[in-house]
């Protein structure tokens, strides 16, 4: 760590407390705070999620005096969390300046005042059902859940939920994650009690564990975590995750195998992230200079590049801002137009659901 | 023995508490300090009251067949471990093989005793998984069906066999020291009193190796109960041990109850602290005929 | 007869290993489509960092085999000697590393030492590593305590302890000279087993925010199918010829026992 002149810190300090939180500071005053401090320290961010590889390389050209430290790239949200929680006095590079987190997680982080408001200078383009209206979360991208197929094996990918029953996926599909932890896995439950026609929430959830149970009865489910290389070795030949995990290993992949990603005709469920700056930030500016430029067009643009749908998509493509080549690389957009949001509600209400049934309802436990 | 003046014993017990301090210091800064957390979160609820919900809410059904599914899976492999290391290691040491074995031996057994996680679930997935090399080599060559006969990878028999593959490297390193300890003296003596190697063996080597192999065992037993990494990538939701429940309770990606987690880790630190008083209590039997 | 079993034995138990670890293998040369070829392997070795993070890791492994072996060796024979009632309990500290998430204890060292505490060692890198080693010398020690103890059991420490005492040898000479060749094999077996710890160690590296191999590891395998697996065949391939190269040393510069 720079030993710092007390006259620039007085002067970052004052900086800091004339701008309320919640308004966009003037981004040349920001850049100067921020060369002040110097390096961001990011968490769990693979670059293969969103092309984040691309996003942090795009905001280390844009400002080459910036160091960025990337923390665990293979933390969940409630370790990003629990990084802030136990680095509270800690200035040195382990500390996470900025968060990237599933939606639920962010009304509690600001429960337990682990995370400070700012409002980037594009705001009023995101979605309010997506963002903190005090300014302390504030969504950045999302999904949908899709079906990864392996062509090889499965020459015939399924088109629907309902499809993933038939009696030729025998031994074949695999959800992204555990369903008791993770949020992919939990929300793929969620999206087949949507197909199956249940409301959102709570019974939503209770009808897509029935499903997962049908299908593990009808032996077609393979209660091992789905990744890309269970997919290419054979294990899972179908893969339930996020449309943008499942484009970018196909990409990854070259066409061995060759892969599909199929967007269910029904029960399409986005999942949206949420970004945030940790209270305890040890580079409070460095952090709001990288919500600036993951929400500024050329950061959006590499989200989409990435396969994830930013949180502006709307406002950009209305203006004409997204490039007709990342456009035409997504899955058509028919398929995003029935997409459904959950509401934080449903979403802890079929978690609940989810957790505590999956053992006892699904019964893919081996003794 | 000479008879030792009182007043040096007294001013020498402290002395040899000076002995242990080093580590005593290390471990109470870098283990046990650290890990208070777990101690005092498993008796804390979310709003940081004194509370033994957690540790009641660790009686759930449930939760106490992820204990004792844990449990057999450690014992299982490391009784197969200890087996099956015990016999490769005899055979390098003391089998009359050409020196120059016993060094790959060690050597590859130091990698493999760590691996693990990820890319070992890999490997087993990849030979005697739905797909694997040997599961398709043994359809195709001998017309048996692994799935027919009734055995999955995904399975109590099947995690234990991938554990398997840690334990025994593992043993292998422990015990081979205790194997070179085997004076040949004692090998030549009971050869003139007329024994046979399987005499020499219960009677001669096996009583004077089983503290070394109990021990052992109850290393292979912590490592087996505490491997998560493995049995997350193989079996993701299938086979609920308790490790995989714990971080399913403080990690993951939804909101969970980080208290339980901690009464799950205490819980285990309490069964460990169990099986090592067992295993001490059983030493300490077997070694009253040794100095 | 001995021999034939043995061999069998060791045959038997070499083909349980050899046989993942083929399975791993093919998987990773078949990145190009319907031949086998070491492309998986290219697009590891070509990156830098692989280098750099493998070396970073190599040394803090053997710093940490160092300290161990300081720690440990010293601890069992004066617990062995003098304190055998606290065995039991001493036994169960080294065995708690096993069931303690590395998680939880690497949160514990960020409250514990991060900047505004009693001994920042988070606020510098030297101190980071420091850390680090204390955290991998943590991971290892059930087994590297093991390992020793076992060693010490099959020598006869009060006996030897005496004799050399008599000879008016101090204790640093006794554990240098005496007690640490007598129990070499044994150390060897621990400081295996902690390199390859080190190696592969993930989350105390990632959370201290330090270069090593494991979180290089995790990067480089998210989200892909063949180049983790052609990493792990390489990771494995290298560590087996790094401890043949640490058992070398060991034999060319001491005396090993008198041969059998």
């Amino acid at each position: 760590m720079t030993m710092k002149p007390m006259h620039w810190l007085a002067g970052a300090a004052a900086l800091l407390s004339t701008t309320a939180l919640v308004q966009a500071q003037d981004m040349a005053a920001l850049e100067a705070a921020a060369k002040m401090e110097g390096s961001l320290t990011t968490i769990a961010l693979p670059h293969d999620w969103c092309g984040y590889g691309d996003v942090i390389a795009g905001f280390k050209a844009k400002y080459p005096w910036i160091t960025v430290n990337e923390l665990n790239p293979d933390a969940g949200s409630a370790d990003e969390l629990e990084a802030i929680r136990a680095n509270k006095g800690n200035m040195g590079p382990q500390a996470p300046d900025v968060i990237d987190v599933g939606l639920a997680y962010g009304p509690a982080a600001k429960d337990e005042g682990l995370i400070q408001p700012y409002k980037v200078a594009a705001w009023d383009e995101i979605p309010d059902s997506i963002k903190d209206a005090d300014g302390y979360w504030y969504g950045d991208y999302y999904g949908v859940m899709s079906f990864m197929v392996n062509k090889d094996l499965v020459p015939n990918p399924p088109t629907d939920w309902a499809d993933l029953l038939k009696p030729e996926y025998k031994a074949s599909v695999a959800l992204a994650g555990d369903p008791r932890a993770s949020n992919q896995a939990i929300l793929a439950v969620l999206g087949a009690g949507l197909a199956a026609g249940g409301s959102a929430g709570a019974e939503a959830g209770e009808m897509g564990l029935s499903f997962f149970a049908e299908m593990n009865k009808a032996g077609n489910f393979v209660p091992v975590i789905g990744k890309a290389g269970t997919l290419a070795q054979g294990a899972t030949p179908i893969v339930l995750m996020w449309d943008y995990n499942a484009l970018s290993a196909r990409d990854n992949l070259k066409g061995n195998p060759p892969v599909d990603v199929v967007v269910p005709a029904s029960g399409v469920l986005a999942g949206v992230y949420v970004q945030a700056i940790s209270a305890y930030a040890p580079h409070p500016n460095a952090a709001k200079l990288w919500m600036e430029y993951i929400y500024s067009d050329e950061g959006q643009n590499l989200w989409l590049k990435g396969y994830c749908h930013p949180a502006r998509f709307n406002a950009m493509s209305a203006a004409g801002k997204i490039p007709a080549e990342l456009m035409a690389a997504l899955p058509p957009a028919e398929s995003y137009a029935a997409a459904y949001f959950p509401t934080l509600a449903e979403q802890d209400a079929n978690k609940g659901v989810v957790t505590a049934g999956w053992d006892a309802v699904v019964g893919a436990n081996v003794q | 023995m000479t008879a030792i003046p009182t007043a040096p014993t007294r001013r020498r017990l402290p002395l040899n508490w000076l002995g242990i301090v080093p580590f005593a210091l290390f471990a109470l800064l870098f283990l046990i300090l650290p890990t208070m957390n777990i101690v005092v979160g498993a008796f804390r609820n979310a709003a940081g009251d004194l509370t033994l919900a957690n540790i009641r809410g660790l009686f759930a059904p449930s939760i106490v067949a992820s204990y004792w599914i844990s449990i057999k899976i450690s014992v299982a492999s490391s009784l197969l471990g200890a087996g099956i290391g015990f016999a490769m290691a005899a055979a390098v040491v003391l089998g009359g093989l050409p020196s120059w074995i016993r060094s790959p031996v060690l050597t590859f057994s130091g990698v493999a005793s760590n691996f693990a996680g990820v890319p070992l679930a890999f490997a087993f997935m990849a030979t005697i998984g739905p797909r694997g090399l040997l599961t398709l080599w043994l359809l195709e060559k001998w017309g048996i069906n692994l799935r027919a006969e009734g055995f999955t990878i995904l399975s109590f028999w099947g995690l234990t066999i991938t554990y398997v593959f840690f334990q025994i490297p593992l043993m292998i390193l422990i015990i081979t020291p205790a194997l070179d300890g085997l004076k040949r003296e004692w090998k030549e003596a009971a050869n003139i009193l007329g024994a046979t190697t399987f005499q020499y063996w219960r009677l001669v080597a096996l009583p004077i190796l089983f503290p070394s192999l109990l021990g052992t065992f109850a290393l292979l037993f912590a490592n087996a109960f505490g491997a998560v990494a493995t049995a997350y990538a193989l079996t993701g939701s299938s086979l609920s041990i308790v490790p995989i429940l714990l971080f399913a309770q403080i990690r993951g990606d939804v909101l969970q109850d980080p208290h339980l987690g901690y009464a799950l880790a205490f819980g285990m630190i309490v069964i460990t602290g169990v099986a090592n008083g067992l295993y001490i209590w059983l030493r300490v039997r077997s070694e009253r005929w040794l100095k | 007869m001995k021999r034939l079993v043995s061999w069998a034995v060791l045959v038997a138990g070499m083909g349980y290993f050899i046989l993942p670890l083929v399975g791993l293998t093919e998987f990773s040369l078949s990145m190009r489509r319907g031949e086998y070829s070491f492309d998986a392997y290219a697009a590891v070795l070509a990156d830098p960092t692989f280098r750099q993070t493998f070396s970073y890791s190599v040394i803090m492994a053997l710093l940490t085999i160092a300290f161990g072996v300081l720690l440990v060796v010293p601890t069992a024979y004066w617990v062995r000697l003098k304190l055998p009632r606290l065995r039991p309990y001493v036994e169960f500290v080294t065995l708690l590393p096993l069931v303690i998430p590395a998680i939880v204890i690497v949160f514990g060292y960020i409250r514990m030492f991060n900047t505004s505490s009693w001994l920042p060692l988070t606020g510098s890198t030297t101190g980071t590593n420091l850390l680090l080693m204390f955290g991998y010398a943590t991971l290892s020690l059930p087994y590297m305590y093991r390992a020793v103890d076992t060693g010490l059991r099959t020598i006869d420490v009060a006996t030897l302890t005496e004799a050399a005492q008599i000879l008016g040898a101090g204790w640093v000479t006794i554990l240098a000279r005496l007690i640490l060749p007598n129990v070499l094999v044994a150390v060897l077996s621990g400081a295996f087993v902690t390199f390859a710890i080190v190696i592969g160690e993930f989350t105390l590296a990632a959370l201290l925010n330090r270069p090593a191999f494991g979180p290089y590891l995790q990067l480089m395998g998210a989200n892909r199918a063949y180049e983790p697996m052609a990493l792990a065949v390489i990771a494995f391939a290298i560590t087996w010829a790094c401890m043949g190269l640490i058992q070398l040393v060991t034999r060319f510069s001491k005396h090993t026992k008198a041969a059998r």
